[in-house]
């Protein structure tokens, strides 16, 4: 799961902030920064979602990113944030990508280092790829394919860096499993995992222990982008990387800023998905989440870095504002909220329980406690949302319909497990993030209505999932039953939203992501099919299938499809949501003037 | 003189081992007591998506099965010689004063603290000097004309202030004057050695901000203080001996008044210098207290042990040197 940052300094200051946003909602669309639009059309409201707002050519000027927190690393070898992700194409180049078009279309697999989708061998076992010749890095060496294996090699080092995705370790054959990276194996010229071959300089063989189609989608993680193994530094590389991106780091102080400058050894012909039209990015972190949305609307910033929408003061002043509306969009983010059942701790052992759940939840209430439908998002019925691959819409327990839940029938499904005046149990939620607080006294209102008493435990973020939530002795041995969690897929289809989510491998002891606990023999019979079809269209019809069969399981409530108000300063150029990343576009952003 | 100064060094430099025991404590020894293991504690030193095996691997590394003794040796060893972690290809040496090193930021925390410093530094004594000057004055103001409007309406305002929290007045003041009227526009911090006028210009919002909370204090202590020299019987006799009132006013009453104040000042500014928390959050100013507030968001346990230690540095220091102008100023102090 890429993850989504929420930021409890939001709540600091917000009745102030909100007070602010009463007393200056009007005459404030005249703070707009920029010198007006390009070629586009007039801008309206959701305009980005299905098109390209402000399309412009134009260079120059700088391009500057606001972020609430910091990255986990920009190291593409080490992060796991969606923003960072979308952001680092701007310096880095995996083997593929998304093209560069809204809606839909945006999900569409496209070669970005590599010259075309990987090639599997018939049994499925082996990927090849040739990446493009005369690619450079910053300094002017070559990239060849031993940097984008040794790039993937230095990821088994959990120990040094350990915040980005392990499919390579859990996907490689050969000696993967056992493979400690090339900070620990200095041996064979630092190219020591037997999965990955390197035939010629521009040649890449992956050899995988088991057939693995979304192979593609893999390699549009940044983890694939070449790192130069004499300028690895391991942890510490994050602070000098080695570009083959547009731009490349003039400087960057940890946390702070980062300043991003044209790479002049960059090929534009090459690389048709990125563009190089600011002289400058800049990107500053750690800002008050009401400051970078009221620079924003100053035209001080052009980009809210963490892409999630504008906080409650700003959505205030945007949606009572037409003008300012108009310059926003509200897209369905392809980031789901939910609640697990833990279906180890009793009574949700029986599937009656679990789906008297699914009925005595009250959708409207969790709607509003995770910021109502236009910052909250939609209410969900199913657990992949609407703009990943192979969503199929269906509403098992009628959430969508009777949004307020349906006591009665819950009561009827209490009897049929054997609970028929209710029972207690636990849920866990991260009591630093206001939603997941409300969305849990909110659930417990509404349990309490059949008879079932919740009792509330709060964990912080940090440790919620490698100390509490994620740990299924700690949920059992605590009697929690039921817990908060939210998901965006790595990739945007079935594979990328559900496999962490519930396939039965995916079970850990720490830092469990399958809370539900869920191993059931359909599903994880329908992963294994799925992986072992090239046709995508007949593997999507498999994701809907596994996200109805999860449905029925019901180890999982869903509660919305995120949405996100972001808002579009007139002064950024190509502006348009992409499902991919679940973001705006940044690699083909511009700005006026400059 | 020479002998108390070395006196209490040797006190302060207890005092910072006594904290450094203590803060320790907190951070390994309680969480112990309540249960959470070496492997819990580990996990919350490896980054946000670890494995078993490297969540094992760091609690090899940090030592954090080891005894508490050893630890916390090894925690002062670091501070006085440096350390070296396993961070790659090669290790990274963590030079001394070395609090640790952030697996979560990736790099020693002491250099982090070191970058933020000169943000605080420039925040905490631009803001002192706003507020010194400004209570201060207001607050003689106010006592000389005791009952009068200015003193009503000064002192209504200095109420204000002592009320109104930062995040409200700093947050109101950056809608007024940095996007509203953009007197101040586009807030942020540019180092001194940069552009010192633009150092200036953006800081003049927060040095505002947070002086107007102090000096609002500062203005009624120095009113209290002043109303109370002033009656005393050493002042008529100076006015008997017929010393302008000038005099009589800044010689003898205000230098007794003042007394308290430097006591004040001396603990505020310390408690400043360990982060302005608020200030730095309101208006995005990556000094100690913005790194105090992600190091505790991240759980970052080797970032707030660091950030700790360096406050209870200053706190200390500031009560040194408050101490060694008292010995200056009153003999008496001295033994």
């Amino acid at each position: 799961m890429r993850r989504r940052r929420l930021y409890g300094l939001a709540a600091v200051g917000a009745a102030a902030a909100l007070t602010l946003a009463a007393c200056s909602s009007s005459g404030s669309s005249s703070s707009s920064g920029g010198n007006g639009s390009g070629a586009g059309s007039a801008p309206a409201f959701n305009a980005g979602v299905t098109s390209v707002v402000n399309p412009s050519t134009h260079k120059g000027g700088t391009l500057t990113f606001d972020w609430r927190a910091a990255p986990d690393s920009f190291d593409p070898g080490n992060t796991y944030y969606a923003a960072v992700w979308n952001f680092a194409r701007f310096y880095s180049t995996a083997l593929m990508t998304f093209k560069n078009c809204p809606g839909a279309c945006g999900k569409t697999l496209v070669p970005a280092l590599a010259t075309a989708p990987g090639v599997a061998s018939d049994n499925g076992l082996t990927w090849t790829y040739h990446i493009k010749p005369g690619v450079k890095y910053q300094d002017g060496t070559a990239v060849t394919t031993k940097d984008v294996k040794y790039a993937i090699e230095r990821t088994f080092d959990r120990g040094v860096l350990s915040n980005g995705p392990n499919y390579f370790t859990n996907l490689l054959g050969g000696n993967a499993k056992t493979y400690p990276g090339p900070y620990k194996d200095r041996a064979k010229n630092l190219m020591g995992l037997t999965a990955i071959d390197t035939p010629d300089a521009t040649t890449i063989v992956f050899h995988l222990k088991a057939p693995f189609s979304d192979m593609d989608y893999l390699m549009t993680i940044p983890q694939s982008a070449p790192v130069p193994p004499d300028k690895d530094t391991g942890a510490s590389y994050q602070t000098h990387i080695v570009s083959t991106g547009p731009y490349k780091f003039q400087s960057y102080a940890l946390n702070k800023t980062a300043v991003l400058v044209p790479n002049t050894q960059w090929n534009a012909s090459m690389f048709p998905t990125v563009s190089q039209l600011p002289s400058k990015i800049v990107v500053n972190m750690n800002m008050n989440p009401n400051d970078v949305d009221n620079r924003l609307l100053a035209g001080d910033a052009q980009v809210d870095f963490a892409g999630t929408g504008v906080q409650a003061a700003a959505r205030a002043k945007i949606l009572a504002n037409p003008t300012l509306k108009a310059q926003s969009d509200d897209p369905i983010t392809g980031f789901g909220w939910f609640f697990y059942i833990d279906s180890q701790v009793a009574p949700f052992t029986n599937l009656a329980c679990r789906q008297a759940i699914q009925y005595a939840a009250n959708h409207l209430t969790l709607q509003n406690a995770y910021g109502g439908p236009v910052a909250g998002g939609a209410i969900a019925s199913t657990v992949m949302p609407p703009t990943v691959a192979g969503y199929e819409k269906f509403d098992l327990y009628g959430a969508t319909t009777k949004t307020q839940g349906d006591p009665a029938k819950a009561k009827q499904l209490l009897q049929t497990c054997g609970q028929p005046n209710g029972f207690s149990t636990g849920i866990a939620y991260r009591s630093d993030r206001p939603t997941e607080t409300q969305g849990a006294q909110a659930l417990q209102q509404a349990l309490s209505a059949v008879g079932i008493k919740l009792t509330l435990h709060g964990y912080p973020s940090a440790t919620y999932f490698t100390n509490f939530a994620g740990v299924p002795k700690y949920m059992s041995s605590h009697n929690i039953g039921i817990a908060f969690g939210g998901w965006g897929a790595d990739w945007p289809d079935g594979y990328g939203f559900l496999s962490q989510l519930v396939s039965g491998p995916s079970i850990v002891p720490a830092g469990n992501t399958n809370i539900g606990m869920l191993n059931d023999p359909v599903v994880n019979d329908l992963f294994t099919k799925a992986q072992g079809i090239t046709d995508a269209t007949q593997r999507n019809a498999i994701w809907g299938q596994i996200d109805r069969q999860v449905m029925k399981d019901s180890v999982i409530v869903p509660i919305v499809y995120a949405k996100a108000l972001i808002y579009r300063p007139p002064s950024l150029t190509n502006v348009y949501f992409n499902q991919a990343y679940q973001l705006n576009n940044y690699a083909v952003q511009g700005v006026t003037g400059g | 003189m020479v002998t108390f100064i070395i006196r209490r060094l040797i006190g302060t430099i207890f005092l910072l081992i006594v904290v450094s025991m203590i803060t320790f404590a907190i951070f390994f020894l309680i969480p112990r007591l309540a249960g959470q293991t070496t492997y819990q504690l580990a996990a919350q030193y490896v980054g946000r998506n670890p494995t078993r095996d490297a969540i094992l691997q760091v609690e090899r590394q940090l030592g954090l099965a080891d005894p508490l003794y050893l630890q916390f040796g090894r925690f002062l060893r670091g501070i006085v010689f440096g350390a070296h972690y396993r961070t790659g290809p090669t290790d990274t040496y963590c030079p001394p004063p070395c609090f640790g090193y952030s697996f979560r930021s990736q790099l020693p925390v002491w250099p982090q603290m070191v970058s933020d410093i000169p943000v605080t530094l420039s925040l905490a004594i631009g803001a002192s000097v706003l507020w010194l000057i400004g209570g201060v004055s207001i607050g003689v103001l106010s006592a000389l004309r005791r009952g009068t409007l200015f003193d009503r309406f000064s002192m209504g305002v200095a109420l204000a202030g002592v009320s109104l929290p930062i995040f409200f007045t700093g947050l109101i003041a950056l809608e007024l004057f940095s996007y509203k009227w953009p007197i101040f526009p586009n807030v942020q911090y540019v180092p001194f050695t940069t552009n010192p006028l633009l150092w200036a210009r953006n800081l003049v919002l927060p040095w505002v901000v947070l002086a107007f909370l102090y000096a609002a204090l500062y203005a009624r202590l120095t009113r209290a203080g002043m109303l109370e020299t002033m009656s005393e019987d050493y002042i008529r006799t100076a006015r008997a001996k017929g010393l302008p009132e000038r005099k009589v006013i800044v010689k003898h009453g205000l230098r007794a008044a003042l007394t308290p104040i430097v006591t004040i000042f001396g603990m505020d500014l310390g408690l400043l210098l360990g982060g302005a928390i608020i200030t730095e959050v309101t208006f995005s100013l990556h000094g100690l207290g913005l790194f105090t507030v992600q190091a505790i968001n991240n759980q970052d346990l080797p970032e707030i042990l660091g950030v700790t230690m360096l406050a209870a540095f200053f706190i200390v220091i500031a009560n040194l040197v408050v101490d060694i102008f008292y010995a200056v100023l009153d003999p008496r102090v001295r033994y």
